[in-house]
């Protein structure tokens, strides 16, 4: 008992594979049959949105035979809208708009969010207080009331849609930010890394973000399903721009013919309800794989 | 004994000269506490209360105390990771305390922290030698050639091998996690190393592995530390000189001999005596001394000694002045009316 | 005198991801009325899952008593239900946890708390079971119950609410307290003050208790008799004074020589502290046909690699699971 060994342990050795965090999480992510399920159902819409174009050529818009036919009659898998449009063609060329606005209103809303959750959270004191009103502001305001005056006042385009998605749902991202900054603000690796010299900076985006990262994730998943009904509510509304194609318009256009050919708005309805219910179940599945107090036992 | 170590630096001509490594002169930290609503007047718990004393080079002073003693967050002031509210803490002739910028960090670099935690003080997401180069890479201009060596030299140093440089800190065990903790501490070759609780949160027969290790790395760098402990049993096997701390103030500072074998304070005598004895030898030799209650509230300050309403010796004269930390014999003082 | 409580062969498994461990492995005890039992080893070694197992509370569909008996007063609690493992639970034995920070509901006041059991256990009416809990928090030496009564657990420090958790732990008068690291995460001088009413406590009502902790000053402060556990399975047993002072087992060795004890008389010399190399070996090593502790061993040889080592028995009811326990000393 006299020389300092470095210190044997049989467990350790099979596991030099040094297997990152994110790859445990990835695994834990597979275990779950629901997740996966969704996630399949999500790869699929994705597909669809990206090359759906390709396999569907032709303008969506283009009248092809008589309005209000079936689906499954003379040859169209989903049947015409009433206006005589191919609705299979509407709902991959729609999937791609719906997809587009879900993945960048929620992108801007994480960016937004993590920001002002991210600042308010590490400087604490006045900085806090003030961030916080301001998000508080943005929460009280009646969403889908507000979006709708951005869109109206500037106009019906893409880029002003997602904008307009993406400033009223930010809040509930901010406001996980901030309490993970402030619980994970106070461990010791924060603290070992402002005595190594590092930069408040690189402390906010390179020592804790990616740490605070697993229940911003969860929302951001979710928020791409909430940005797709927002979508799907504007346009419904016809808040959109008239010449692209979404799901939520093409239920805006046949909405009065719902009791005759109720088809026409269920079946983009059913497109939208099945793509956000399974991005609900992946991001329920990031939230189990994610959450360290699921995790092995 | 292994600790006739095979390489000698030179630095390990422990200079014994009049000046202190780092000095700490009335070093006050306090918190602001929102008592009384929103309107309510601010007000402030002292958790450092003018502290004083001296760390010479090669040596280790211990703080001892228990929770809510100030010891720990006199140490992360001395750090400069709590704001101090008063006080000067001089190293290397400088006020480490007003220091900024550029000064700031070639200060850091030669002061370093190890922390309590070894679960929480690594980042789960940088791998074990990412932990260890973050300070080189802010705290030094070395080339990547350079930190390179430097991370192999240091995981060498503290006991773990080439290969566990690549893992992430959930794949190591607790005392694996201090020893990189360490290695950490140690990249930049600091004069002083903070320790603040360094084996509490480790199981019993590893805390050996790792107080051993430390005591290897002070002998081989001549490393200065100082040593935040709420265990009298590891400060006394580790440290040259003690203070002992209650509610923020120093009670009682000595050497290890004369603090241990002849305690002064009230509160160092409940505290000795309140460890329990494996040895039947010292289980009798103790007189036990019970302290009854909790210590006070810290907000509102006491006029007299803070001990006063626990201390089975007390006076009229402790609950209305306070004693000043005054000199015994040598450089042993003790703040008790008792020994004044 | 019988045995208050008697463990014969106890076996636990637990489900792991690599398959069925066994956390506690051949263990069997004896606990008599008043005397107090110490279990000591490193986390992980099992010390806790047999508190868990005695209480009844083994996590469910993941440990399972899978051998041996648990009799309490001649009732084996490894086959009892559960409708009378919850009388007896409160009533005959209690328990008090690591943590008094989180084992007290925040939402209660501790008089609730208190009398909640004692009006769950005793039939008591909710008057009685209130001034009974006055007195108990009397008992606890918890100054000006009166009112301290109405309190709620964030008004407490933590050692005050362990000394509530030792209250509603004795509100029944239980014939046995566990105690699992009740004073870990309290001050030395709390600590003391808690282990002057635990023995005080157990002297009045003649409980047992037993005491799980990894410090062997604690062990050798509170406890008649003491187990250290390694590895699921029974290292070294016997009573408190000749196990410290003789230990046969070169973990029970090591686990009091690894720790800078407080010495009586300091002198200049620091001799280096004992290390035991490693760490305890993960859960599915636990059930091998070997010395668990010979990877960590410096005394191991062939023989420790390729079997398990019985008890040996080296007189006073000191028994140590070592091949060479007799060579070493």
């Amino acid at each position: 008992m006299s020389k300092l060994k470095p210190p044997i342990s049989g467990q350790l050795e099979e596991e030099f594979k040094a297997q990152s965090p994110m790859m445990e999480v990835w695994s834990m992510f597979c275990r779950n049959i629901t997740a996966m399920i969704g996630l399949v159902i999500v790869l699929i819409v994705l597909f669809a949105a990206i090359f759906g174009p390709t396999l569907y050529p032709g303008d969506p818009f283009e009248m092809v035979w008589a309005p209000f036919s079936r689906p499954g009659e003379e040859g169209y898998l989903l049947g015409t809208d009433y206006l005589g449009r191919d609705l299979t063609t509407l709902l991959v060329h729609g999937a791609r708009v719906s997809i587009l606005i879900g993945l960048s209103a929620a992108l801007l809303t994480v960016l937004i969010g993590i920001t002002v959750g991210a600042v308010a959270g590490y400087y604490k004191g006045w900085v806090e207080e003030l961030l916080m009103r301001i998000t508080e502001f943005f929460q009280v305001l009646p969403t889908l009331l507000f979006s709708m005056v951005i869109v109206a006042l500037f106009g019906a385009s893409l880029p002003m849609i997602t904008f307009a998605i993406g400033v009223v749902s930010w809040p509930p991202v901010a406001r996980v930010t901030r309490a993970e900054f402030l619980r994970i603000r106070e461990l010791e690796y924060v603290t070992a890394a402002r005595a190594s010299g590092v930069s408040n900076f690189k402390i906010i985006f390179r020592t804790i973000l990616p740490n605070a990262l697993p229940p911003i994730i969860v929302q951001a998943a979710l928020m791409v399903g909430s940005a797709i009904l927002f979508e799907a509510g504007l346009s419904f509304l016809g808040l959109t721009d008239p010449n692209v194609v979404s799901w939520g318009q093409i239920i805006g256009s046949n909405r009065q013919y719902i009791l005759d050919s109720s088809y026409t708005v269920t079946i983009p309805g059913l497109a939208i309800f099945i793509t956000v219910l399974a991005i609900s179940l992946v991001g329920d599945g990031l939230n189990d794989a994610l959450n360290p107090k699921l995790r092995k036992r | 004994m292994s600790l006739s170590a095979e390489n000698t630096p030179d630095n390990s001509t422990i200079n014994h000269s009049t000046e202190p490594l780092l000095k700490v002169e009335n070093l006050t930290v306090r918190f602001s506490v929102n008592r009384k609503g929103l309107f309510g007047k601010k007000e402030y718990l002292y958790a450092v209360d003018d502290v004083s004393f001296d760390l010479n080079r090669g040596e280790t002073v211990g703080i001892v105390g228990e929770s809510g003693s100030g010891k720990t967050t006199t140490a992360l002031a001395i750090a400069r990771l709590v704001n101090a509210h008063a006080g000067k803490v001089t190293m290397h002739g400088e006020d480490f305390l007003a220091l900024e910028d550029e000064d700031l960090r070639r200060a850091r670099a030669r002061c370093q922290f190890i922390f309590q935690d070894p679960y929480s003080s690594l980042n789960p997401r940088l791998r074990a030698e990412a932990v260890v180069r973050e300070p080189l890479d802010s705290l030094t201009t070395l080339s990547e050639a350079e930190k390179r060596e430097s991370i192999d030299r240091l995981f060498a140093e503290v006991g773990l091998r080439h290969e566990q440089q690549r893992l992430f800190p959930h794949q190591f065990s607790g005392g694996q996690r201090q020893r990189i903790g360490i290695a950490r501490a140690l990249a930049t070759r600091p004069d002083l190393i903070i320790c603040d609780e360094p084996v509490s949160a480790l199981d019993v027969a590893v805390q050996a592995q790792i107080l051993n290790l430390l005591r290897k790395l002070q002998h081989d760098f001549g490393l200065t530390y100082l040593f935040i402990s709420h265990d009298l049993g590891v400060v006394q096997h580790m440290c040259d000189k003690i203070a002992v701390m209650y509610m923020g103030k120093i009670v009682e500072y000595g050497d290890r001999l004369s603090l241990f074998n002849n305690p002064q304070h009230p509160y160092t005598k409940a505290l000795l005596s309140a460890v329990p004895a494996v040895y039947r030898r010292r289980g009798e030799s103790t007189e036990r001394i019970s302290i009854p209650g909790d210590p006070p509230d810290q907000i509102t300050k006491p006029a007299g000694c803070r001990f006063a309403n626990r201390c089975p010796m007390s006076m009229d004269v402790c609950t209305e002045d306070q004693p000043e930390l005054t000199n015994i014999t040598g450089s042993h003082r003790a703040a008790c009316f008792l020994t004044q | 005198m019988p045995a208050l409580l008697k463990v014969e062969n106890l076996r636990i498994e637990l489900n792991t991801r690599d398959g069925i461990s066994p956390v506690i492995d051949n263990l069997s005890l004896e606990l008599y009325p008043g005397e107090t039992l110490s279990f000591v080893g490193e986390s992980g070694c099992g010390k806790s899952m047999t508190a868990l197992a005695i209480m009844g509370l083994l996590p469910d569909k993941v440990g399972r008593v899978a051998g041996g008996r648990i009799l309490f007063n001649g009732e084996n609690l490894a086959t009892a239900s559960n409708e009378r493992l919850n009388e007896i639970r409160g009533n005959d034995i209690s328990m008090i946890f690591q943590e008094p920070m989180t084992s007290l509901n925040p939402v209660y006041s501790i008089g609730e708390q208190i009398a909640e059991v004692l009006r769950r256990h005793q039939a008591l009416s909710n008057k009685a079971a209130w001034s009974k809990a006055i007195e108990l928090l009397d008992a606890v030496r918890i100054p000006d119950p009166q009112s301290r009564v109405s309190d709620y657990p964030h008004q407490m420090s933590g050692g005050q609410r362990q000394r509530v958790m030792i209250a509603i732990a004795l509100a029944c008068e239980p014939k046995i307290l566990i105690a699992d690291e009740p004073t870990t995460a309290l001050d030395v001088t709390v600590q003391a003050q808690i282990f002057d009413l635990m023995r005080d406590l157990g002297r009045q009502s003649g409980s047992a208790i037993i005491l799980i902790t990894h410090d062997m000053g604690a062990v050798a402060e509170m406890a008649e008799h003491m187990i250290v556990m390694y590895a699921g399975r029974k290292a070294e047993s016997g009573p408190v004074q000749k196990v410290i002072e003789s230990p046969r087992h070169p973990y029970t060795q090591g686990l009091i020589n690894c720790v800078p004890h407080l010495l009586a008389e300091l002198t200049e010399e620091r001799p280096q502290l004992a290390e035991i190399d490693g760490i305890v070996p993960s859960l599915k090593d636990f059930g091998r046909d070997e010395c668990l502790f010979a990877s960590r061993c410096e005394f191991a040889d062939t023989l420790c690699r390729s079997q398990r080592p019985p008890g040996f028995d080296f007189g006073d009811d000191q028994i140590a699971a070592c091949w060479r326990a007799g060579e070493i000393h």
